[in-house]
Parts: structure tokens; sequence; C-alpha cells
């Protein structure tokens, strides 16, 4: 199974004819199962309506015999009644019944016991066929008091002419059996008491005979029941009499012959569906007159829908056939068609492993496929072209970062790179560090020692990358030039604002701090355009406060303002750029002054409060803080520790 | 040769051939009766020759009998001897038409047996002051089904069956069981004329026991005494057929079993004897006790 699943996902030829026939299918079985529905109701519909004129023409028939008794009996007792009290001319009405009517079995008219006084208990005028034409005999005895008869009683009691059950007659002269029924009839004199009764049987023969006949389908057959459900027609003759059509429910419930029974011997007219006898039959039943019995005709599902269901199967065997020789042949055709895909799959393989020179199949149509390997063939080309163009880039790309790395290390040549840079001086401690963002970047520092003072700068250059390091390096070669012969940091930064923001056309801005450390003395003078306040770790950690100025290079006009401080001896000035206040982490949180306060104070606690390890314990901080993040901007620290006399 | 035809016995059962009388169908098919060395022929009663008109006339030397009914003949002045009683329970029932309760149709139309088996079914209409209007009718439920009657007497084993299979409903509420109210008087023994008996004791006690002998096996063996209970049906073309013969004789074989004891007692009891007599003489249907002593073989 897991084959053949495995095989359908990896062919697209069965599966999309799958899906056709699968469709297919499901339309054949919607428009099939209408269309068989409809002929179903149409061959139950026949059925029944064929049932139903047979079960009314049998019906007629026997109702047209029973109105015969029934006018004949009704006659004899207008006859009785006109001589009740002449009990010989019984014998003439009982057998003048049969004379007149060749095809009633027997006719009996019954008085109540003592009628006729001089008679005794028993009189009854009794007619028969027999051999030699008809025996009247007077019927009564101790051995078959009739009286208790259901014939006798029946009218009596329901005090109207009826139909009695089948019964077994037994003729006792002769000691022949007959099933037959009988009409009953009680004769009332004028004040409406019951002086006897008319009664006149029918042959059951006759009857069976015609019900018998009745066979619209070559398995189908009929029954007959009396009231009590008894069968007095059925195909097997062990049951006539002998059971009843609930028999078989007594040990075995059988709700719906149960139900068919009662409709039946309710007198009711229907038609039921059920299994009858292993087979499922359709019965339609329908009363006999006015006896009490009902007939109904059996016939088996598989004779009314016998050609129907043939024809089904058939329809169903060619509709499975086609669908199965449509799967096969819609497999083959898409094979057939989709076998250009296989061949540019194959190709697209041999392209991809690096063999952009292979020649496409040249399909020559004009459909998708043809669209498709047109396609493939422009794109193979663009991809011959691209990878040449991509092979250049590459090259010059190669050249560029050769470039860069040498602007690195011209731009690093420019800063003070050996630490400590002046062992030979004890009065100042000087470190520095500079980590760009990228290959070269827009920080920069620097310090020089003229007139016993220390000149220094940290400055920080809008934007990255290459042009920041072009304008860093610009800055600090005029902060050089302009610092050699200005000795006032405020003169310094206005002079260099000038020269540069004159030739600042791409707009860049840098700031600056620039400082002059009397080293004599302690006094500092400096000036900040827009720079990070530095802090001063000493005996405690505090910011040095710098007026409010503009970046260098905005404004060649801004007169920049100077400002002074006292260093104590031991105290380090410790300059920064925003790299490191900036500096942020992988969910974007900045390192903050604060941090770089708590990380000086840390080191001042320590007593680490000289340059190098102030530097090295900001970077440590920084570093813990970022870890994995990419660093974001360019980040410069410098430290400054004044000592006189050490 | 003529102790063969001295010891020959006739027996006469009161109806057709049903499981009613299985256990005599058995003790003479299985020999029973040839071990106990009786020579038995089972003659059923015809409608001209009803069995205790064959009892009379000596056309046979035994015959079965309901308990009351026996007690009417003796009455009648022909002494009875009871050498079997096989019912330790009353049978019959009153079944109502429509789902209705028979204590509460008073002067319904009633069904009873033309040949009388209905004694105490009057008895109680009588004392519980129903006053049917009794129907006497020669046999079967016809009357009945086509609803000429308000309610019948039926057989537990028998009639009630036949108005199963005619597909009456039966109910707790439209059955009345006269077992359970009171009236619980056995019923289907044995019977044989006193002057037979006397003169034939012995051969009527090993018929006895070899009729008692059928009975027990019949009960250890339904389905084999159904068998045998069909061929006796099938001899005589009665209409009936084996689900009616399996429900009766299933019935019969319960009512042979007394109620107090739980086992199959084959005996009179003197208690029934008393209350059914009694029963019969208050309502006028005897004309004086008929007492256990007078129906013993003992």
């Amino acid at each position: 199974m897991n084959r053949i699943l495995s095989y359908i996902r990896r062919k697209l030829s069965v599966r999309v004819s799958l899906w056709v026939v699968i469709f297919a299918a499901i339309i054949f079985i919607a428009a099939l199962s209408f269309l068989f529905y409809q002929s179903r109701e149409a061959v139950r519909q026949e059925a029944v309506s064929r049932a139903t004129q047979i079960l009314d023409k049998t019906s007629l028939r026997v109702e047209s015999i029973l109105n015969r008794v029934e006018v004949a009996s009704e006659m004899t007792e207008w006859l009785v009644l006109r001589h009740p009290e002449q009990a010989d001319s019984m014998f003439v009405y009982s057998r003048g019944m049969l004379l007149n009517n060749p095809d009633f079995y027997n006719c009996s008219i019954a008085f109540e016991p003592y009628y006729f006084k001089d008679r005794g208990r028993y009189f009854s005028a009794y007619s028969k066929h027999d051999a030699d034409g008809i025996r009247t005999i007077q019927g009564g005895s101790d051995n078959y008091q009739y009286f208790y008869m259901d014939w006798y009683l029946m009218p009596k009691l329901l005090d109207k002419p009826c139909w009695t059950e089948p019964y077994m007659d037994l003729d006792v002269p002769t000691n022949t059996v007959e099933t037959v029924t009988s009409y009953c009839q009680a004769i009332k004199d004028r004040d409406g008491k019951v002086i006897g009764v008319i009664n006149t049987s029918l042959s059951l023969n006759w009857l069976s005979h015609t019900i018998s006949a009745v066979k619209p389908y070559p398995n189908s057959y009929s029954i007959m029941i009396g009231r009590g459900g008894t069968y007095f027609v059925h195909p097997d003759s062990t049951k006539i009499t002998r059971q009843s059509i609930f028999t078989q429910t007594m040990e075995k419930p059988d709700s719906s012959l149960s139900a068919l029974g009662h409709a039946m011997t309710r007198g009711e007219e229907g038609m039921m569906q059920m299994q009858l006898n292993g087979e499922k039959s359709f019965i339609f039943y329908k009363p006999l007159g006015q006896t009490g019995c009902s007939m109904a005709i059996v016939c088996p599902e598989r004779d009314i829908f016998g050609g129907f269901d043939r024809l089904r199967r058939t329809v169903m065997i060619i509709v499975l056939a086609g669908l199965l020789l449509m799967l096969y042949f819609f497999i083959r055709i898409i094979t057939r068609e989709l076998s250009p895909l296989r061949r540019l799959a194959d190709e697209a393989e041999t392209i991809a492993s690096g063999q952009f020179d292979a020649v496409l199949p040249d399909f020559r149509r004009t459909d998708e496929i043809g669209q498709l390997s047109h396609s493939f063939g422009n794109m193979q080309q663009s991809l011959v072209r691209y990878i040449g163009q991509l092979k250049d880039t590459t090259a010059q790309k190669a050249s560029i970062e050769r470039d860069l790395h040498i602007a690195n290390e011209i731009q690093m040549g420019m800063l003070p790179k050996v630490f400590p840079s002046y062992p030979e001086r004890e009065d100042v401690q000087i470190y520095a560090s500079l980590a760009p963002a990228k290959e070269v970047g827009g920080d920069l520092f620097d310090f020089y020692f003229r007139d016993g003072k220390l000149f220094f700068c940290i400055g920080d250059v809008s934007g990255k990358g290459v042009p920041a390091s072009l304008f860093m390096a610009v800055t600090r070669s005029v902060f050089r030039t302009v610092s050699a012969h200005e000795s006032l940091p405020d003169r310094v930064m206005t002079n260099l604002n000038k020269t540069i923001a004159e030739i600042n056309d791409s707009l860049m801005f840098v700031t600056l701090f620039v400082g002059v450390l009397d080293l004599q003395t302690g006094k500092m003078q400096y000036c900040n355009a827009g720079h990070d306040e530095p802090l001063l770790a000493g005996a405690g950690v505090g910011t040095l406060p710098c007026d409010a100025n503009i970046p260098v290079g905005v404004d060649p006009t801004w007169n920049y303002s100077l400002q002074e401080a006292d260093i104590y001896p031991r105290t380090t000035i410790f300059l920064f750029t925003d790299g490191l206040t900036e500096a942020e982490n992988a969910s974007h949180e900045l390192f903050k002054i604060e941090r770089v306060r708590e990380t000086a104070e840390a080191s001042l606690s320590r007593h680490e409060q000289a340059p190098h390890q102030l530097i090295d314990a900001m970077t440590a901080a920084v570093h813990e803080f970022v870890g994995d993040a990419q660093q974001s901007d360019d980040l410069t620290m410098m430290g400054i520790q004044f000592r006189p006399g050490a | 040769m003529l102790r063969a035809q001295e010891e020959t016995i006739i027996f006469t059962p009161q109806w057709t051939a049903q499981a009613q009388f299985a256990g005599y169908y058995v003790a003479e098919s299985k020999g029973f009766y040839r071990e106990a060395g009786v020579n038995v022929r089972i003659e059923h009663p015809s409608s001209t020759q009803p069995a205790m008109t064959r009892l009379r006339n000596n056309q046979c030397q035994a015959t079965t009998l309901q308990l009351c009914q026996a007690m009417e003949i003796v009455d009648g002045g022909i002494p009875l001897v009871n050498i079997l009683q096989t019912s330790m329970n009353n049978a019959m029932v009153i079944v109502s038409a429509r789902g209705k309760d028979p204590l509460t149709q008073k002067g319904a139309r009633v069904g009873i047996w033309s040949v009388g088996f209905g004694q105490l079914a009057i008895c109680m209409s009588i004392q519980d002051h129903l006053d049917y209007e009794w129907v006497r009718f020669a046999q079967n439920t016809n009357l009945f089904v086509a609803g000429a009657l308000d309610a019948t007497l039926a057989m537990s084993y028998n009639e009630y069956y036949q108005l199963v299979q005619a597909g009456i409903q039966m109910t707790d509420k439209n059955v009345y069981r006269f077992c359970d109210h009171g009236y619980n008087v056995q019923e289907d023994g044995v019977y044989m004329s006193r002057d037979y008996y006397e003169s034939h004791k012995d051969l009527a006690k090993r018929f006895a026991q070899a009729s008692r002998k059928g009975w027990e096996w019949a009960a250890e063996h339904p389905e084999e005494a159904l068998e045998i209970v069909m061929e006796y049906v099938d001899r005589e073309h009665i209409a009936t057929n084996i689900v009616l013969q399996r429900l009766m004789l299933q019935e019969v074989l319960r009512l042979q079993v007394d109620r107090e004891s739980g086992e199959r007692e084959f005996r009179m009891r003197p208690d029934m004897v008393q209350l059914a007599s009694h029963l019969m003489v208050e309502n006028h249907m005897l004309g004086r006790e008929i007492t256990y002593k007078e129906l013993s073989y003992e």
C-alpha cells in the first residue's frame, strides 16, 4: 500500500489521471444514482399498479360469486318467512337453493331447538350435491348439535348476516371433508326473534384455484388468510389450515410479518415491503368481500426488479470498464505529454551541477511546455551572463576590500598607537583605544606635547565608513595644523571649524573635544563642540561641565567658548565617543552613561583609575553588555591621568 | 390368546390428537405399555363419538377427563375411578377482547365449550357477581376472533396459543388465570368406570404406571416426545402445527408440576377435590358432594 502511495506521489501523470477519473466517477455515480432511483421508482410504480389491478380483478370475481350467495340467501329467507311454520317446506327451499346454484356446496336451513315441536330438539334442512344429484336430509342430531356451530352462532351474536371463517366440513354419510366458507343469515320472525339460521356454503376449492392462479411474476405467489390469520391458500400446502400468518412469529418474533398479519386480518388494503422467508418481497393485499378473508400477492423483489437489476449491473460494468480504460489512457497521454519536462529536469540538473553551457533540447512546441523550454533557455543564457558579471564584481570587491584594508592601516597610523605613548614622562599617563564599526571609522583622538602642555582632542564624525574616515583624517590634520600655533582650545576649535566648514561640501560634521592641560599647574583649558562630556575619575567620579556648542563643520561663523578646570593630581580624564554610551545589546538596549559611570566608580573603588585600567574595565563591561550583538558604532576611549611629581 | 384379549385396553383421550396427550403416545410408541404387559390401543374421539359416549358404550376402557367433568359424571350416576392424575394445576383462562379486564366486564358474552369444561368459570361468574352470558360453542376460537364474543374461555396450553396465533395480543390485563384467583383445581386425569376397574385392578395399575412412565420420559425428552406427538397429529390429519404443539407440550408439562412441592406428583390432591366439590355444590352444579374417596382407586 505504501509503495503504491509513494508511486502515486512520485508520478504526476498517475495523480492527475486519478483525479480526473475520480471526478468523472463521482459525476457518473451521481447521475446514475439519480437515473437508477427514478427508474426503480417507475418499475415499482408499475408493479404496484399491476398487482393492484390483478387484486382488484380477482377480488371482483370473488365478490360476484359471494354476492350471488348473499342474494340467494336473502331470497330463501323471504321464502322461509312466508311459511315459517311448515317444516317440510324447508327441505324444498334448501334443495332449491342448490338446484338454482349448482356451484354452491351445501345449504342448511336450521332452526332453534324445539322450534318445530313435533320434530324434537333438532331441525336442520340440509342439502348437498352428491353423485346422484342433490341429497336433502335433516342434519341435526345429538352428535351434530348445529346450534353450537360457528355458522349458527355468528349471525345471531353479530346480529347481521356474515361469512364464517373457512372450516373443514365433514359430510357424515359420505365421510368426506371439504374446506368451506359459509354465508349465514339469521331468520327472524315478525317480533324480531331469531328462529333459525340459513347457512349457504361455498367450497374453498374454486376460491383457492382462482387465487392460486394469480401469478403476475414468475416467482410470485398468492396467499389467502382468514380472520384469525389462518392460511387457506398458500404455495406450501402443509401450512394450509394448519398455520396462521402469526405462527412463525410465535417462536421468532417478526414485527413486519406481524404488522402484515394484523393489517390483513383487520381487512385493510395496501402494500408492504419486507423480508419474507429470507427473500425481500413486495406484498400487496386486499380483503375479499365481506368474508373476513384477505388475499395477498407476494412478489419477490428479484422478480420485480430482475430486469432493472440486470440493466443496472450491465451499465455499472460498462461504466467501471470505461473508467479503468480512461485511467489507462490518461496515464499514457499525460506521461507522453509531460516527457519533455523530464528531459528539462535532467538538463536543469546538469546546469545546476555547474555545466552552464549544457545544450537544451529543442521541442519545437508552442504550448506551455514549449514556452517553459524557451524560458529555460533564456534563463540559462541570463545565468551565464550574470555569473560573468558576478565574477567581475567579485574581483572588484576584492580590490576594494584590499584598498579598505590599506585605508584602515593608514587611518590607524595617523593615531597614536603605542601606549604608553610617552614612557619617559611621569607627570602624565595616556591610554586610548579605537574600535571602528566598519573597516574604517569616523572616530578620532590625538594628543601631543608643546610648551609643557598636553594638547589633546577626541571626536566623532557623523556617519561611518570611508567618508567618515576621510573627514576624520581631515579633522585630525587640521587639529594638528591649527594647534601648532594656537594654544587656546576655543581658538583651535573656532579656526578648525572655519577651515572644515569651508571645505565641507558633503555637509558632514564632527563632534569634537579639544583640551590643553598645563602639566605644571594642572589647569586644563578646554572647548567642547557637541561632544560627550568627559568624566573625571579622582576622589570620585564626576562629569566635566561643558558649554553647549554646535559640532564642527556646521556653521563657519560660530564662536566656540573656552572653559577651564583644575585637574587634581591622580585624576584621570576619561574621554569617549557615543559608541560607548550607545553600545547596543541583542535586545536593542543601550549601555548608557549610567553604566559608564558605574563601571568607572567600580574601577575607582578598586584603585584602578589608571587610564589603561579604566579603559580595560570599560571595554570588558561593554563586551559583557553587548554580548554577541554586532557593534553598531565606532567606539573610542581615551584616558589621561595627571600625575605631577610622580 | 384369551388373556391377550382380556388385557387389551382401548384408551380414548377426550380430544383430538395433540400434545396434551403426549405421555400416552410416548408410552405406546416407546413400548412402555408392551413392557408392562398391557395391550393398549389409542383411539381418538370423533364428532359422532365423544370420549364419554365411547366409555359409556364400552367402546373404550379408559379416557381422560377433567376433575370437574368426572365429578359431574359421577354425580350423574356413573361411578368413575381416577387411575392416574396428570394435571396438578388449573389451565383455564378467560381472554377478553380489546385488552379489557375480564373482571370488569359484567354481563359480557363469554364463549364456553359446549362439551362442558367450564364448570369453574361458571362458579366464578356467579361468585364474583359477573353474570356472564355463556355462549356454548363446539370448538375453536373463531367466534371470539370474529368479534362475536366479548371474551372466551381458553386452555392455557391450547386455545390460548391458538388465539396468539390468530394475532390476539395477550397482556396481564386481558387474561384472567383461574389458578391465580383461588380456583386452582387440577384437571386432566385418566378415568375408568368403577365396574371395569374393580375387575381389572392389576391391568389398570400397570396401564397407569406405564402411562406415568410415558409422561416422565416426555418431560425428560420434550423434543423427541414432540416428534412422536406430530406423528399422531399427522396420522389423524389434525389441522395444527409443530409450533403450537411445542408450546402446548411445554405448558402441559409445566401444569403437571405441583406448585407447592415443585414435583410431578401424579396424584389427586384431596384438598383440590374438596374445593371443586364445594364450589360446584354451592353453585348447584352437583347434587351432592363428591369425595376424594369416591374417585380414588385406593
